[in-house]
């Protein structure tokens, strides 16, 4: 008995010692072996995060011998290229899921979960270390139904952006806490001369939907839908919200529903606005002196209370294995992404432009300092809200109503009762058709 | 003739024609109007469903649709007049006797506008209508004029799509009338001119008979044209503000690429292509028998 159990003892010894060699001894040059030659293919947009990435691929091919074929497209191309490319089994090998997307291909298994490859010792970096993404953002961005799909790559979080000597010029020590203060001291005290306290990008694109209209929703205490899935446009919160945007619009430029996210950091950028709240990923533009007048005066806070909170606006991407690709090309896919989203390469991410999901990398030495909007940042993602925008299939449905009638709501040309009234009805009757009603459906978000 | 030429040489010229129509054209067509009998989202492919003839039932009482619709041939109703304008003065003047070297680099730089990408037009369009950094408000600014917001102000914007539309289109609608000047026989013009001093005498009875068939292929390509124009509005404003230029070729990319109903923007795209062809008959039928 004694001899069995110490040699039971011995041989689980030599098995953690030849399973933790094996941990050790694995190499991301040793898993991707097997598929070296193979092309992987995803599409990038036309942003800094994605050009951070693509300036650190030759050292991922080098590594191992797997090609990454970029289609670059600008976001409002990007959904409908990947729905057509899933829907014909087309070549794509990798998804680049927005966090409103995630829903969509999730339900229509376009995408494979993660399990599949961190089940599996050849593929996954033992090093892989899922809990150092903020849990918000990995599950907002990759996860769906309690399954996580995809790692977060891309990330955001709306910041407030603002130019610190146009604020000192007008007697203010800081940015506005709240948006109170923003609509009864720095709006009346900055817009003058031709400048403007403040920018909303509110083009009729995702841009109204995600960073116009729900931007004022969230921290007025209203929401898109209340918890059985009915409008809840119409409530006081929603309404107070939606007409504070209206009100707001007077310490706003001229035309600022023609305002997208380049004419908004623009703005800024030259000095023809003092504050904007836009998504994190535009810091490297802001910050560079070739694109932005202001990087001296540039000063980054957390978006501004309302009475219900902060609730800043939340998006992003992550990367998932397309279930259309071959056992071969999601190995390469998947050991792609999880090296471009690890521990190890974030803060290269970081320095390229990028902004990584990683909470470890926030916390290096020097870190702070250096990237003046990471504690912003880091705040914003312990305050968000996962369903900023509802992120189930029919979000792209509901996001053509919400910009038609929220630009409408913006132009006169209806009240925010009209234009909430009829954004609910639309959008129940897209949701009662789905079957979330009638109980086929799940009421997920 | 036809009786000489045996049937195996007739479809051996005439059947890759055929076959490559059938391919790029009919096929599609045919598929568009399946589509269209279906509920046919693109993301809900597990749901699709025969529902007759719902969507045209949609489409037909849906003010959205409308609205797109009349849009539309407001554009047309504004931009075809002044294209045509434009176009019969340019080309009565280049029809001039003399100033043959001017002629030559007129006609070139007509090439131009018309050799613009519309996409890259509506590119164009969004930065030097730029309400801040634009050129057309500095060059308005020189006469003292203030800034205008044409992107973000509704119908600013629309006569913007307007006057972007009529700068593209006007050269072709010259070099077509122009076309058509040069059959008019010189002897009948020069005696109808040495009978009358009247240019306009001139252009009535001599010239326009001669113009009419350019003007019937200018109405029917220019209507086509505009009740397909996309690339340059999507380029510009995108359809905005709100719905001020979301013309009916913007309304059936949103609904079937943007909201993925492939359904429902299929069968607004059968629609359109019924109201082309009977305004293209409606065309032949009252200029051609003004022509016979």
């Amino acid at each position: 008995m004694k001899l069995r159990s110490l040699a039971s003892a011995g041989a689980i010894a030599a098995a953690l010692t030849a399973g933790g060699t094996a941990a050790n001894a694995w190499s991301l040059e040793e898993a991707a072996a097997p598929y070296a030659g193979t092309t992987v293919d995803v599409v990038f947009l036309l942003r800094p995060g994605y050009e951070a990435a693509e300036a650190m691929i030759p050292e991922f091919t080098e590594k191992t011998g797997i090609e990454i074929n970029i289609t670059k497209l600008p976001y409002e191309n990007a959904l409908g290229e990947q729905v057509r490319d899933f829907v014909a089994g087309g070549d794509l090998d990798i998804a680049l899921i927005d966090l409103v997307w995630i829903g969509n291909f999730a339900e229509n298994e376009w995408i494979v979960p993660i399990d599949k490859f961190t089940s599996n010792p050849d593929l996954a970096d033992p090093e892989l270390d899922i809990d150092d993404f903020f849990p918000l953002v990995l599950n907002a961005f990759g996860g769906w139904n309690g399954t996580i799909y995809g790692l977060p790559f891309d990330n955001y979080s709306g910041l407030l952006f603002y130019n610190r000597c146009m604020l000192e010029e007008a007697g203010f020590d800081g940015p506005p806490e709240t948006w109170d203060a923003v609509m009864n001291e720095y709006g009346p005290a900055l817009t003058k001369d031709g400048k403007y306290a403040y920018a909303l990008q509110s083009k009729r694109n995702e841009t109204q939907s995600a960073d116009s209209f729900a931007r004022m929703l969230w921290p007025f205490g209203g929401s898109f839908l209340d918890e059985n899935f009915r409008s809840n446009l119409m409530s006081a919160e929603s309404q107070a919200g939606l007409k504070f945007r209206q009100n707001l619009m007077q310490y706003m430029p001229e035309g600022i529903v023609s305002y997208d996210h380049a004419e908004t950091v623009n703005a800024l950028a030259q000095g023809d606005v003092a504050f904007i709240t836009e998504w994190s990923a535009f810091y490297a533009t802001l910050k560079n002196p070739e694109t932005s007048q202001v990087t001296d005066c540039l000063g980054i806070a957390p978006e501004p209370m309302g009475p219900a909170g902060r609730k800043p606006a939340l998006g992003g991407f992550s990367l998932a294995v397309a279930s259309q690709a071959d056992e071969d090309e999601q190995a390469a896919a998947w050991l792609f992404i999880q090296w471009v989203t690890s521990k190890a390469n974030a803060e290269t991410y970081l320095r390229k432009g990028g902004v990584p999901a990683r909470q470890s990398v926030y916390e290096l030495p020097g870190i702070a300092e250096e990237f003046d909007f990471v504690p912003a940042l880091v705040e914003s993602w312990q305050d968000g809200v996962p369903e900023f925008r509802p992120r189930f299939a029919e979000w792209p449905e509901i996001t053509e109503i919400v910009q038609e009638w929220g630009t409408k709501m913006m132009l006169g040309e209806v009240t925010t009762e009209e234009g909430a009234q009829e954004i609910g009805t639309r959008m129940e009757a897209v949701l009662d058709q789905a079957g979330y009603y009638s109980g086929e459906k799940p009421l997920a978000q | 003739m036809s009786s000489r030429v045996p049937k195996r040489t007739l479809f051996s010229f005439i059947g890759p024609s055929i076959l490559a129509l059938a391919l790029v054209g009919i096929g599609p067509l045919i598929y568009a109007v399946w589509t269209s009998l279906h509920f046919f989202n693109l993301t809900k492919l597990r749901q699709v469903e025969f529902i007759g003839l719902d969507n045209y039932a949609h489409v037909l009482t849906d003010p959205i649709f409308w609205d797109a619709m009349g849009r539309t041939f407001l554009l047309l109703g504004i931009a075809l007049p002044l294209q045509i304008a434009f176009g019969l003065g340019i080309a009565l003047l280049l029809h001039q006797p003399g100033i043959g070297f001017l002629k030559t680099l007129t006609r070139l730089a007509l090439v131009l506008p018309m050799a613009t990408t519309y996409a890259v037009v509506g590119l164009l369009g969004q930065v030097m209508f730029n309400i801040k950094y634009g050129v057309v408000n500095q060059l308005l600014g020189f006469v003292g004029v203030d800034p205008i917001n044409w992107i973000g102000d509704p119908a600013n914007a629309f006569y913007a799509v307007v006057f972007w539309d009529v700068w593209q289109w006007t050269p072709f609608v010259a070099l077509v009338l122009l076309a058509g000047l040069t059959t008019v026989p010189p002897e009948i013009e020069e005696a109808a001119r040495l009978e009358t001093r009247s240019w306009w005498k001139v252009l009535r009875y001599v010239q326009l008979p001669f113009l009419l068939p350019g003007l019937v292929a200018v109405l029917i390509l220019r209507t086509a044209d505009t009740l397909k124009l996309f690339d340059m509005v999507f380029t510009m404003t995108r359809g905005g503000p709100g719905n001020a230029t979301e013309f009916i070729s913007i309304l059936i990319q949103r609904v079937g690429f943007r909201a993925f109903d492939q359904g429902l923007a299929s069968a607004q795209a059968v629609i359109l292509l019924v109201i082309t062809i009977v305004l293209s008959q409606l065309y032949i039928r009252v200029f051609y028998k003004e022509v016979r």
